[in-house]
């Protein structure tokens, strides 16, 4: 029983702060880089709930269907936010 | 403020703050389950003939919202090709893909995913899975070999947005013909095992579950290559199209 | 072992609601189209794991609702030692909608890129009231 608790509160603090860092990131591939890793700190929380289905699904759709989109948008529009003007 | 420091302090607060919480108010936490979803548990084989609760939620007890679901998915994707709307044919290019070396990798990683993401979705009422994770894991194969093999290629191939859409049409028509086609005989749509025969031969097919799980994966999987071909056509000949400069 | 269970229970809690706090002000302080649209899909993530976290219990072999026809007396297993189906049929859902309405939502920043040359929101309003369109 500790083993699944100390994953769960391991994996939330984690995904704190690939949060933090996506917000503040200037240099959008970057951004999209940490959004990627938030994703996967919450598919190890969904296997440790024992949502398998939705774990499968999540993976494939944030990891790789989000990023994928947003590449694309990136390199049709510009890189960086100018932040402060 | 560096950013690396704020982020290492939020996760201290975060760390210490429950410990306090938790050491004044005494927090009971859940051990039960609830009993709509206790329900569903322990009677989903009867109802539903497949062991797997979620898909017979998710097909069965609330198929209706899936089936809607389905519709609002095709009809973003149709509106991106309203977007992406080229009126001339394509011009043909020399194929620029990437290195010999990458394109033999890729060739055998597109042939892995594509076997496992149809046993994923062919096996949605048994184990979990279904037909969304399938779909969604071929269509990154789709996302992966658009920039390694160059889109011309696809395009000379004749695999074009426009008719891998009218695939998707077709697998969500299979699909409204799959629910309403109880009515026929006076039940309502979207219905299982009233209907339906729950095994065919050998085979545990659990009604129209296996059914739906078939075409939604083939209505996930070509609509999202869709979006892979039309959003991976120069921007020239969209601004062409849209009558506006270069910048 | 029961202050574990509790510490664990807040923490979650707390974490999420940091996590919606924090992309909720990405939305609404970054100027970037991009930027406001990642701050969409973590805040909808971070909603749907509360929605699976309300269907989680804390008992020790917790196993997803599957009758794998391996344990005798599978029915009462299940039934003291299964997660909650309802929750995660509903964030199915949930995720291929949000799926569909992001994607969208990118097809139109393209778009707008193409037809003001910027994708800064404090410039696109600058030039739309420029322009005389309310």
């Amino acid at each position: 029983m500790i083993l699944p608790l100390l994953i769960i509160a391991v994996s939330a603090l984690l995904s704190l702060v690939f949060v933090y860092m996506a917000i503040t990131e200037k240099d959008l591939l970057k951004a999209v880089a940490f959004s990627a890793g938030q994703s996967i700190c919450y598919a190890i929380l969904l296997q440790v709930m024992a949502a398998p289905d939705i774990a499968m699904t999540y993976i494939a759709v944030s990891v790789g269907l989000y990023s994928a989109i947003l590449l694309f948008t990136i390199s049709k529009t510009e890189r960086y936010e100018e932040v402060g003007k | 403020m560096r950013s690396g420091y704020v982020a290492m302090a939020l996760v201290v607060i975060a760390a210490l703050l429950p410990l306090v919480f938790v050491s004044v108010v005494p927090v009971d936490v859940p051990r039960a389950l609830r009993e709509l979803g206790k329900y569903y548990v322990l009677n989903t084989i009867k109802d539903s003939a497949s062991p797997e609760a979620v898909a017979a939620v998710v097909w069965d007890y609330r198929g209706l919202d899936t089936i809607y679901e389905t519709v609002v998915l095709y009809l973003a994707i149709v509106g991106g090709l309203a977007i992406f709307r080229i009126s001339r044919e394509v011009a043909k290019r020399a194929i620029i893909g990437l290195t010999v070396l990458t394109q033999t990798a890729t060739k055998v990683i597109a042939l892995l995913i594509a076997t496992i993401s149809s046993a994923i979705a062919l096996h949605g009422h048994l184990t979990p899975g279904g037909g969304f994770p399938g779909g969604s894991a071929l269509a990154i194969t789709s996302m992966l070999i658009v920039p390694v093999f160059s889109v011309y290629s696809l395009l000379e191939r004749g695999i074009t947005s426009t008719r891998l859409i009218a695939v998707r049409g077709l697998a969500l028509t299979a699909l409204g013909l799959v629910a309403l086609l109880p009515v026929i005989r006076g039940l309502e749509i979207v219905t299982n095992q009233r209907f339906y025969p729950a095994g065919l031969g050998p085979f545990v097919i659990s009604g129209s579950i296996s059914m739906y799980n078939l075409f939604e994966f083939f209505a996930v999987a070509s609509g999202f290559t869709a979006v892979a071909i039309y959003l991976s056509i120069p921007e020239e000949l969209y601004r062409a199209e849209l009558g506006v400069g270069g910048a | 072992m029961g202050v574990l269970e509790s510490y664990t229970y807040v923490l979650v809690i707390l974490v999420l609601a940091l996590n919606t706090m924090m992309s909720i002000y990405g939305i609404v302080y970054r100027p970037s189209l991009v930027k406001k649209l990642i701050a969409l899909t973590i805040l909808s993530d971070t909603v749907f794991i509360a929605i699976i976290f309300v269907g989680y219990i804390f008992v020790h072999p917790l196993v997803p609702p599957v009758y794998t026809g391996a344990i005798p007396g599978e029915t009462e297993y299940l039934a003291k030692h299964a997660s909650d189906p309802l929750p995660q049929a509903l964030v199915l859902t949930g995720i291929v909608i949000g799926l569909a309405v992001n994607a969208l939502i990118a097809f139109g920043i393209i778009q707008a890129y193409r037809l003001a040359g910027t994708t800064d929101a404090r410039k696109l309003v600058k030039s739309l009231v420029e322009e005389g369109v309310e």
